[in-house]
């Protein structure tokens, strides 16, 4: 379970500062899930024993998450984060062809999916907009002019048999009612 | 070992149907290909089939969801021999000797090394779930309160460890996961932590969305973001193992397939772990050390065996203790426990003939796996040329449906999203995610033991160092905890070295 991507190799080590930066927002994330767990009833009012109260679970995590985020404070510390320049840079080949546009579209188009489509249009028709609109996106810059036309009916054609596959599988086989 | 004989027959013969090698037939084959197509892992194609299948018997669920798992692990080395990116990350070893065979037009060679050795490495697996399993469930019905904290705490720590590099970052991505398996409704009073009065959030967070998110749809991004791959061949060479490939490495394939089931047997770690630890000692005791990293026959070998030896000792702690020896192996876990199977240290008391069943399980995926992973190689090969632009918006569609169909809830499809996000940010900033995971798995037996140890000896925490097994499990989880930091390990490397 090491690196669970196969593709996770394209972005570099952070640097120090980003760890400093991270184990400050660990540390917040803590202390406010801490308080969250203080401030849960124990339950003793009513006869309830006090090690089965609500909080102490989440409130031992809290701690443990608290201070390993300060070992990872102190260890970006000890590696430079308090320099101008935020710490060595890391030992790190480029690789080339990697996308954050590409990654920032992917992202939004799930977000849409999920949070905007489902549950507000039928998922048959969520989906194959989603896909449709998905594979002429990124398609797009990589057709020729003469082609492109060709990939907006292959798309829209893979998005309207994605969402009629998927909604007769799951709906009539798999007895799943989709939103 | 009689009655273990006569148990293990009945599940061969339970399982001689026309149904279930149909089911064995078409769900090792899908098992291979998801394994094949880079940005589909084992973990994703589990707990996708997870949601298909829970209506079924479960027998034949469970059968499914093991082809799946055997042939994603086998199918991800296809990818890593033809394009040099591994189809799974636990053939991120299998690139080191098999892409360079590849290059120099033993591509099909290569796939029939990686086959025999993946056969051979499941079986010697197979055959230690079939002695082990009944011996370590019997010694874990004397487990008590203490010793499951420990072990809970011992999976996070140990995943922590060797998940990614960074201990330490291992060891927080564990506890956030702890946390997360907080959130809803706890047993005891009914309250519901960190809920905030959502009805959804008092619910809790499913173990199979945040999965799917993290597994999946983290993994769909990281696969957009990418370069785009190419296969190095076309077209392949003969993919029939040499019987002297087999023969001449034997040592290597029996000492990798015993790694790979004893790294599988230990929460947490994984195919990926067991390929590199196979291959690190095959590489260390052979004659050609040279060749490894340049097309080596043997590395090849051995990376495939432990991978593949992992899955089914991956399995021992879920069938003895509940608790996952891998990604995959925690949402086996779960279907398992959707299933009503219940497994953990009862399982040999209620029902020990599924410990067989299972047995039988992985030898039918095994041998499916053997047959199309040497008739089905050219097919694949077009497989693997159906671009990442038409694939990933698929890929996400099943994701949503995975997470949705269990619950019927829009809420889980929301969690997958943003444990997907979660974990493409923490993958970023070098955290790994599978201790993330195995903590919203193992929470829930953290928590109750927690608590119910200290209920029973009213605040006293003595004995969760003080029982025999509780104290062993304590110091070796301390140990792994003090070995991750670099100073004291390089002086316990000094000291050992005197």
């Amino acid at each position: 379970m090491a690196d669970e991507s196969a593709a996770s190799h394209v972005t570099p080590p952070p640097r120090a500062r980003t760890d400093l930066i991270t184990a400050a927002a660990l540390l917040a994330f803590a202390a406010a899930a801490f308080a969250g767990a203080w401030a849960m009833p124990t339950f003793t009012e009513r006869g309830g024993d006090p090690f089965t109260a609500p909080g102490i679970v989440p409130g031992f995590h809290a701690v443990v998450i608290g201070l390993l985020s300060l070992v990872l404070g102190a260890r970006a510390v000890l590696r430079g984060a308090l320099r101008p320049d935020g710490g060595p840079p890391p030992d790190w080949r480029v690789v080339e062809g990697a996308s954050t546009l590409r990654l920032a579209l992917a992202a939004a188009l799930g977000v849409v999916l999920v949070f905007g489509l489902v549950g507000r249009v039928p998922f048959w028709a969520a989906a194959a907009l989603f896909v449709a609109s998905f594979t002429i996106l990124f398609e797009w810059p990589l057709t020729p002019r003469g082609k492109r036309l060709r990939r907006v009916a292959e798309g829209v054609a893979l998005g309207l048999a994605t969402g009629f596959v998927v909604t007769l599988v799951f709906e009539r086989v798999f007895l799943v009612r989709l939103p | 070992m009689p009655q273990a004989l006569v148990m293990l027959g009945d599940a061969f013969a339970s399982l001689m149907t026309v149904a279930t090698l149909f089911n064995v037939a078409w769900a090792t084959l899908l098992g291979i290909v998801i394994g094949a197509l880079p940005g589909l892992t084992a973990t994703m194609g589990v707990a996708l089939m997870t949601t298909l299948t829970y209506r079924m018997q479960p027998d034949a669920a469970i059968q499914i969801l093991i082809c799946i798992y055997v042939g994603a692990i086998f199918g991800g080395s296809r990818s890593a021999i033809l394009l040099n990116i591994p189809g799974t990350p636990a053939s991120a070893c299998s690139t080191l000797d098999g892409y360079p065979l590849a290059r120099r037009g033993e591509a099909g060679r290569a796939m029939g090394i990686s086959t025999s050795g993946s056969w051979l490495g499941t079986l010697v697996g197979t055959a230690m779930v079939a002695l082990l399993t009944p011996t370590l469930g019997e010694m874990a019905l004397s487990f008590g309160s203490y010793e499951f904290f420990w072990i809970a705490l011992f999976g996070i720590v140990i995943a922590g460890t060797l998940s990614g590099g960074d201990a330490l970052k291992g060891y927080i991505a564990g506890f956030l996961g702890l946390f997360v398996s907080t959130i809803g409704q706890e047993t005891n009073h009914a309250y519901a932590r960190y809920a905030f009065g959502d009805p959804d959030l008092a619910g809790g967070i499913s173990l199979l969305p945040a999965l799917v998110g993290a597994f999946g749809v983290a993994e769909v991004l990281q696969v957009m973001r990418g370069p785009r791959m190419q296969p190095v061949a076309a077209t392949v060479d003969s993919v029939i193992p040499r019987l002297a490939d087999v023969t001449r490495y034997w040592r290597t394939i029996l000492r990798s397939g015993l790694i790979g089931t004893f790294i599988g047997a230990l929460p947490g770690l994984g195919e990926d772990i067991a390929a590199w630890t196979s291959y690190a000692a095959a590489r260390r005791a052979s004659k050609e050390r040279e060749l490894y990293g340049h097309g080596s026959v043997e590395g090849l070998m051995s990376a495939e065996t432990g991978e593949s030896a992992c899955v089914p000792g991956a399995i021992i702690p879920v069938l003895t203790l509940a608790v996952p020896g891998s990604a995959p192996a925690a949402v086996l876990l779960a279907a398992m426990m959707i299933h009503g199977l219940n497994p953990g240290p009862m399982l040999i008391v209620t029902a020990p003939h599924f410990i067989y069943r299972v047995v039988a399980m992985l030898v039918l995926a095994d041998m499916a796996k053997l047959v199309f992973g040497l008739l089905l190689v050219r097919p694949l090969l077009w497989i693997l040329l159906v671009p990442r632009e038409r694939l990933m918006p698929v890929v996400f569609v099943l994701c949503c449906v995975g997470a949705y169909a269990i619950a019927s809830r829009q809420f889980d499809m929301r969690v997958m999203l943003v444990f997907g996000l979660i974990g493409f940010v923490l993958r970023d900033l070098k955290f790994p995610v599978a201790p993330l995971i195995l903590g919203l798995v193992l929470g829930d037996l953290l928590d109750k033991n927690l608590l119910r140890g200290l209920t029973l000896t009213a605040g006293d925490v003595s004995p969760f160092f003080t029982r025999p097994v509780s104290a062993v499990l304590c110091a070796i989880t301390l140990g792994s905890v003090l070995l991750s930091v670099p100073a004291v390990r390089a002086r316990a490397a000094r000291l050992l070295a005197r």
